[in-house]
């Protein structure tokens, strides 16, 4: 049995049990893969798993939206199960509302992503892969490493291409906030090309630098192709080594960042030994 | 860049690494009072270097930081006070913690982290202030002026026909 097959009798259970009041998922239409709400066990067959959507800020607005009593199915991947986490984390949308349908990535999207993770915690079908580090990735590489004028260098070539389309930051599962800071004159500038793109840019990568689950959704849709998910590689090393946080992972777990610090966990600074009599501990 | 000395009346002001501009956000409690110490004692200290009093250096976003590097500024200092000793519940160490994690964000794109100093409780005293703010400055004025690095996005772009 395929793993689409096996998919489709989940869905079907699912919706037989009325354990789900509707599942997300895709469909095609007219030969194109479109996100589609299947209510009905027999509309299923038309479902597909094929290509990878991000589904999980459809899905949180299906929520915000539908009934209270409203309870929603969601074939997700590793991507998404993660955002779902980070989403769930920020009250964004109520996990016991939603049942996760996880199905893992091939080898190949994983290589195409740069994912290291390209399995959800639960897989109902299919087979785990391992992941790849971002790092190993020679067009990554290019763009990581070198000396501070040629990293300067590429950077500019790549952001320079920017048109300002705000496709990375609609497409973002964890892009959430109302307002949005990059639609905000003081920071920057709407309707200038390309002015103010380095502080968008760099406003956006670092507003996600502590959530952003690794998707790769932002270089998935950039009509220039800016390779925009390499802006985050830096930080979620940071976080993985200096506080063995990874987001989406630990649904319990709050960012390091917005915690106090505990004892026995990793410091980015150094800190002089005398502040620890202010803290009235040993 | 040329190094020089003006004498304005008995204030001597050394121009050091002429034409960087650099931005210090003092917390009222800690760095701020350092800087006015400075000031009282009649220090000289760098002219190239302005301070922006803030109640907490929580109130310093990353962002603030960010926008700063990208209107043409060369260094920001974040001076706050010691951790563990905020008067607003630990929010200076949330801020330190945000701020150091936006250091490998500047160094991925080139901006290079060390245009960005912090000092945590280390600049209440007026000569504590003075020594951390001429050693930023001397730093920054031996590294390229950060309009370099904007520079090459408009010569890439003039290079594609296009003008700004």
């Amino acid at each position: 049995m395929s793993l689409r097959e096996e998919v489709l009798t989940r869905v079907k259970a699912l919706l037989k049990d009325r354990r789900v009041d509707g599942v997300l998922g895709l469909s095609l239409f007219e030969k194109e893969p479109v996100p589609c709400l299947f209510e009905d066990p027999f509309d299923v067959d038309a479902l597909v798993i094929e290509p990878k959507w991000l589904l999980a800020k459809l899905a949180m607005n299906i929520l915000k939206t539908a009934p209270q009593e409203y309870r929603l199915g969601l074939v997700c991947r590793g991507c998404d199960d993660r955002a779902v986490t980070e989403l769930a984390k920020r009250n964004q949308l109520d996990r016991n509302r939603l049942t996760l349908l996880g199905i893992p990535c091939t080898a190949e999207q994983a290589r195409k992503c740069l994912c290291s993770t390209p399995y959800p915690r639960e897989i109902v079908a299919g087979e785990r892969v391992e992941g790849m580090y971002p790092m190993n990735d020679e067009q990554a590489q290019l763009f990581l490493t070198g000396s501070m004028e040629e990293r300067m260098k590429r950077w500019a070539r790549e952001l320079n291409r920017c048109i300002k389309c705000y496709g990375c930051r609609n497409v973002c599962p964890i892009c959430v906030c109302i307002p949005c800071k990059l639609e905000d004159d003081l920071w920057v500038k709407r309707g200038h090309i390309p002015a103010d793109m380095v502080s968008y840019h760099l406003i956006r990568a670092f507003h996600l630098s502590d959530t952003c689950v690794s998707c790769a959704g932002c270089t998935d849709t950039c009509p220039v192709n800016i390779p925009l998910m390499l802006l985050q590689v830096s930080m979620r090393e940071t976080l993985k080594s200096q506080y063995a946080y990874e987001p989406g992972l630990d649904p319990e777990r709050v960012s390091p960042v917005l915690t106090e610090q505990e004892k026995g966990e990793g410091t980015l600074f150094q800190e002089p030994a005398w502040i620890d009599s202010l803290r009235g501990g040993s | 860049m040329t190094d020089r000395t003006e004498d304005s009346g008995n204030i001597q002001v050394v121009l050091e690494g002429a034409g960087r501009k650099i931005v210090v956000f003092a917390c009222t409690w800690c760095a701020l009072i350092g800087a006015d110490g400075a000031g009282k004692k009649r220090i000289s200290l760098p002219a190239t270097f302005r301070v922006i009093p803030v109640e907490c250096i929580s109130r310093v976003e990353a962002d603030a930081v960010i926008r700063a590097f990208t209107s043409g500024i060369d260094g920001v200092a974040v001076m706050g006070c010691h951790l563990g000793g905020c008067r607003h519940n630990g929010a200076n160490l949330r801020s330190a913690r945000k701020l150091e994690l936006l250091k490998p964000l500047l160094d991925t794109v080139g901006i290079d982290s060390r245009r960005l100093f912090t000092s945590y409780g280390t600049a209440h005293e007026y000569h504590q202030f003075a020594q951390a703010i001429e050693s930023f400055c001397s730093q920054i004025g031996e590294m390229p002026p950060v309009s370099a690095w904007s520079r090459s996005f408009v010569r890439a772009m003039s290079a594609r026909g296009e003008n700004e």
